[in-house]
């Protein structure tokens, strides 16, 4: 049979890697390319989102705040679940809110109080390191899902700022 | 000659498995590590609490509080009557709301992202620019059932000028500078 034939005339056919390295250098070079160690990373997810933007400034570390569909995440510790109530202008559909029972006046009380610790921490550190670029300045990276109603949103800022965070940095996707 | 015969006949393969090895445990490391999505960072702040700081001498022109107020019916400008209605603002017919500066394509509400008319917004507030040259603010007010991207959107639209780029192929800055408004708080 054919098979056999084309066995017995080499007996110890080798494989060729040849192509298979050209391959894998053009894969070699393009990873490369994309190469990126940034300080800043986002698990997407159904619950998370971010909406595209055309803005070029990149992000820098700060603390984070994640702010998906089902809760709130202050660096990578969940703080607080967010619930769906029915909404009342619009019978039928249902709205994401922060619970009633969270909140004192505008304030989420668990969110504040975590993000004062926070904040005393980096206060502290800056202290122990004495330098300017260690400086507090009240940064604060927000992640927040592209569905979410600005309520959510303006409750969480508000928390943060009397939580002496003033500076928020809203991480996008960039597009050109 | 002879060395030359010997290099063609005897030519050995080259032997790439060593390289394989390295390349194969270099691609996951790299895949692990490679960005396909680049992010950024929009700033803001919070309206400054306190006292406002001295307000330079002007008496030529009133400072110019530009504000946008998102809703779902569209963006209104506020705080730049003088440019958008030189005559005076139209008359508000009694017991009705005054509609928004830029409505949405499709008139009514705005259904989507793409349904708010971003790019007569941005013509909108370049007018302004011509006027305002050195201001660099905008206050945005949006209802608190606006969705993030709309609001994100609304940065984008107000931040630069696309359509209008310069010689050297930067866009037109507008208004680069955010401070997110509770709005009105219900």
């Amino acid at each position: 049979m054919a098979l056999k034939k084309a066995r017995r005339t080499s007996p110890n056919a080798e494989l060729s890697i040849t192509s298979m390295m050209d391959m894998m250098t053009i894969i070699l070079v393009f990873l490369l390319k994309n190469f990126s160690a940034n300080d800043v990373s986002v698990a997407p997810s159904d619950m998370l989102q971010l909406p595209s933007s055309t803005t070029s400034k990149a992000p820098e570390l700060a603390v984070n705040l994640v702010i998906a569909k089902n809760q709130v995440v202050v660096d990578g510790v969940a703080v607080l679940d967010l619930t769906q109530v029915p909404d009342e202008d619009n019978p039928g559909q249902s709205m994401i809110v922060v619970p009633e029972d969270e909140k004192r006046g505008q304030v989420i009380t668990k969110l504040y109080d975590r993000l004062l610790e926070k904040a005393e921490a980096a206060k502290t550190l800056a202290e122990q390191s004495g330098s300017e670029d260690h400086a507090f300045k009240g940064r604060i990276l927000i992640q927040c899902d592209k569905e979410l109603p600005f309520g959510v949103l303006r409750e969480v800022m508000y928390t943060a700022g009397q939580a002496q965070f003033g500076e928020f940095k809203f991480v996008v996707y960039k597009v050109e | 000659m002879a060395v030359k015969r010997k290099g063609i006949e005897g030519a050995e393969e080259l032997n790439l498995v060593p390289i394989m090895n390295l390349v194969t445990i270099l691609i996951p490391f790299l895949l692990m590590a490679a960005e396909f999505v680049t992010l950024a960072v929009i700033d803001s702040t919070l309206p400054a609490i306190g006292p406002p700081p001295p307000v330079e001498e002007q008496p030529d022109k009133p400072p110019l509080n530009l504000s946008l107020a998102i809703t779902n019916k569209g963006v209104t400008v506020l705080g730049a009557d003088a440019v958008l209605h030189p005559e005076g603002a139209a008359p508000v017919v009694e017991g009705e709301e005054r509609p928004p500066t830029v409505p949405c394509k499709s008139g009514g509400y705005c259904m989507s992202l793409d349904d708010y008319n971003w790019e007569e917004l941005t013509r909108t507030l370049a007018l302004i620019k011509d006027e305002y040259p050195d201001d660099e603010n905008v206050i945005l007010v949006p209802d608190s059932r606006v969705k993030y991207e709309i609001i994100v959107k609304s940065m984008d639209a107000s931040r630069e000028d696309k359509s209008n780029r310069g010689p050297d192929g930067v866009a037109r800055t507008l208004f680069p500078f955010v401070v997110i408004a509770g709005g009105a708080i219900n």
